[in-house]
């Protein structure tokens, strides 16, 4: 029973040919193709705090540098910070005698209970908003180095452009010995302005001293505390826990502090080849619900099997499939022998159903309100073929025989059905809705070889 | 030692300050409960081995065990007391087997902490984590994580002394408690 939900157990074929399960798979409608995450270009659509649910748009979220202005993260376990409040009583520094009791705010950790108290931050005044930042010391350096490689690149990008105005000619031959090209050309109103712009901004981007940094080799000698005095590993921040503050990297928990919260993304994928959107969610974070949303789980039959089989190395035994109806338009499937050539993972023969199977379609009354499922009799089912029938759901028997002795028997088959778009698109010549016929290949996993001998490692002894 | 013959004594004699231990558990063996503690129906307490004797305080909350188990190759006359202290939480779902507990510890949920494991003040035993190593765990300690990974906290745990006062006057409004059965003797001078 437990095969039944496992969802890497059928897999169906993408049209770059990665087989991947039906959960993981999109359908472009307009392309009538699967496609896989590989098929399919991911968009970023927002930002928002996994713990605020806070929406940021992407210019705000690159200026605070993906982090959330509200969350914390607990520098010891990653976890959130929630803010929890005590009274404090303060002595009155004018009346020693009168004293005032005011709430405090303090930073915990559910998780771990680290606080802020335990770092001697001192607890803060406002319930959001009262943690000061914590400055990069290298903060200026940074800034120095990277405002320096943005000159040079405005002085690279001058320069590109004055030797492409410069390759034109002037067509007066005036050698340039004594320096007076320019001062002539000025004065006889030769010279381009725009060349003459380009000319004085060259002058004016002057690049700002940087000093280098160089590496020394004079080391500061290890200070005889590390062979003398013991380890005490709780007051030692782990790598992770000091990766995560990489502007301080603190040695000791001690200097341990809370970062902010990073933010994460909402994405929409679009078909790489027709462009059109395959997935878009809804703008709000706290919202599940699409906009778009072109699964392969909505227009392609799911199938699935329930009880796994008793499979015997050479032996044909009999496998129940089912195929379940996800559309609201009745269904006619075909199960076709594969036509890939050489295909490793099959290790098996497989004996299908040569008739057209018809699915009902899905009911929404059935399957979301759990209401009674209408009675099959309408179908006449070959019972040799069709096991059972409920709502939109049939199981199809077929006869699987393993051609190894052990491991997983995989079968592979072409699932052809009927694909109605019930959207028309406006290019379409026909003003009603088309119907296509649609294959995929499907690989199902059917579980291990059993060994119905003792050992399983004494290939002479085999039932024949 | 007896089992099946439960006898648990209140430390005072004055009802007011008394603990309230609900019916509904499962006391066997010889137990004293402090001064406050409250203890949840279906919570466990089983003096096999040996004395339980609970501080004051303490909130021993639903299908926690505390049990003092006979450990099956020991000799039988050496007898193990277990003493727990006082303001120590233990939550739903516990299973303490440990002789020695102090004060203000919180064993959270689904923890188990075994035998040979002793615990002094404020620690705080994450759910699910089980510590049945020999050792004597520092003060303040935090073990969290499905690794159970360890830190140093630098404040004691809060007590819960209002849930506590909370419970003292609602759980009699819901449930029977259990009347003492003796009184501690009077100490020889």
């Amino acid at each position: 029973m437990a095969a039944y939900m496992e969802w890497e157990r059928c897999l169906l074929d993408c049209s770059c040919g990665v087989s991947e399960p039906i959960s993981r798979l999109y359908f472009c409608r307009y392309c009538l193709k699967l496609r896989c995450r590989e098929c399919v270009s991911h968009e970023v659509d927002s930002h928002y705090c996994p713990n605020c649910l806070e929406n940021t748009t992407s210019a705000e979220a690159k200026m605070r540098k993906n982090r959330c202005p509200n969350c914390f993260d607990c520098p010891s376990c990653k976890h959130t910070l929630s803010t929890r409040a005590t009274t404090t009583v303060i002595t009155d520094p004018t009346d020693k005698t009168k004293t005032t009791t005011k709430k405090v705010y303090y930073l915990a950790c559910g998780f771990c209970r680290w606080t802020t108290r335990d770092v001697a931050m001192p607890d803060m005044t406002v319930a959001t908003g009262g943690l000061k930042e914590l400055e990069n010391p290298h903060a200026n350096w940074i800034g120095g180095v990277l405002e320096y490689y943005m000159e040079l690149g405005q002085l690279e990008k001058v320069q590109r452009d004055k030797k492409k105005y410069a390759k034109r000619k002037t067509h007066l031959n005036l050698s340039d010995k004594y320096g007076l090209t320019s001062v002539v050309a000025k004065k006889r109103g030769m010279l381009s302005p725009a060349s003459l712009q380009l000319k004085e901004q060259a002058d004016k981007v002057k690049v700002r001293d940087i000093s280098n940094r160089d590496a020394s080799d004079a080391v500061e000698p290890l200070s005889q505390d590390y062979y003398t005095t013991d380890c005490i590993l709780s007051d030692i921040t782990t790598i992770s826990q000091r990766l995560a503050l990489v502007e301080l990297q603190p040695e000791q928990t001690k200097n341990l502090f809370p970062s902010r919260k990073l933010l994460i993304i909402r994405r929409s994928h679009r078909c790489k080849e027709c462009e059109h959107n395959l997935t878009k969610s809804d703008f709000n974070p706290s919202s599940i619900k699409f906009k778009i949303q072109m699964v392969a789980i909505q227009h392609i039959p799911e199938i699935r099997f329930i009880k796994p089989p008793m499979l015997v190395f050479n032996e044909e035994s009999e496998v129940v499939l089912t195929l379940t109806n996800p559309t609201v338009i009745q269904s006619h499937v075909n199960l076709l022998p594969s036509n890939k050539e050489n295909d490793k993972l099959v290790t098996a023969e497989l004996v299908l159903p040569s008739s057209e199977l018809i699915l009902a379609p899905k009911d929404e009354t059935v399957t979301d309100y759990g209401e009674e499922p209408s009675d099959g009799s309408a179908y006449q089912d070959d019972p040799s073929i069709v096991t059972f029938r409920k709502a939109n759901k049939i199981g199809v028997s077929v006869k699987v025989k393993p051609t190894i002795e052990s491991g997983n028997v995989w079968i592979a088959f072409i699932l052809s059905h009927q694909y109605t778009n019930m959207t028309p698109m406006l290019k379409s010549e026909s003003s009603g809705v088309s119907t296509f016929q649609l294959e995929h290949l499907v690989h199902v996993n059917l579980g291990q070889v059993s060994d119905s001998t003792a050992g399983s490692h004494s290939p002479g002894s085999r039932p024949n | 030692m007896g089992q099946g013959h439960s006898r648990w004594r209140k430390r005072w004699q004055n009802r007011r300050q008394g603990a309230v231990v609900c019916a509904e558990s499962d006391l066997q063996g010889d137990i004293t409960i402090g001064a406050k503690t409250v203890v949840h129906p279906k919570a466990t307490i089983i003096a096999e081995a040996g004395p339980i004797i609970i501080g004051d305080y303490n909130l021993i909350e639903e299908q926690s065990h505390i049990i003092n188990k006979k450990v099956t190759d020991a000799d039988g006359s050496t007898m193990c007391v277990m003493i727990i202290g006082n303001h120590n939480v233990f939550e739903v779902g516990s299973y303490v087997e440990a002789l020695k507990i102090g004060d203000g510890n919180v064993l959270e949920a689904k923890c188990k902490l075994g035998r040979l494991t002793e615990l002094t003040n404020g620690c705080i035993i994450g759910p699910m984590c089980e510590v049945n190593i020999q050792e004597t765990l520092p003060e303040n300690t935090v073990i969290y994580g499905s690794n159970c990974n360890r830190r140093v906290q630098s404040d004691r745990p809060p007590t819960q002394a209002l849930q506590l006062e909370f419970l003292a006057k609602i759980l009699p409004n819901y449930h029977h408690l259990r009347r003492p059965t003796k009184t501690l003797p009077k100490l020889n001078p």
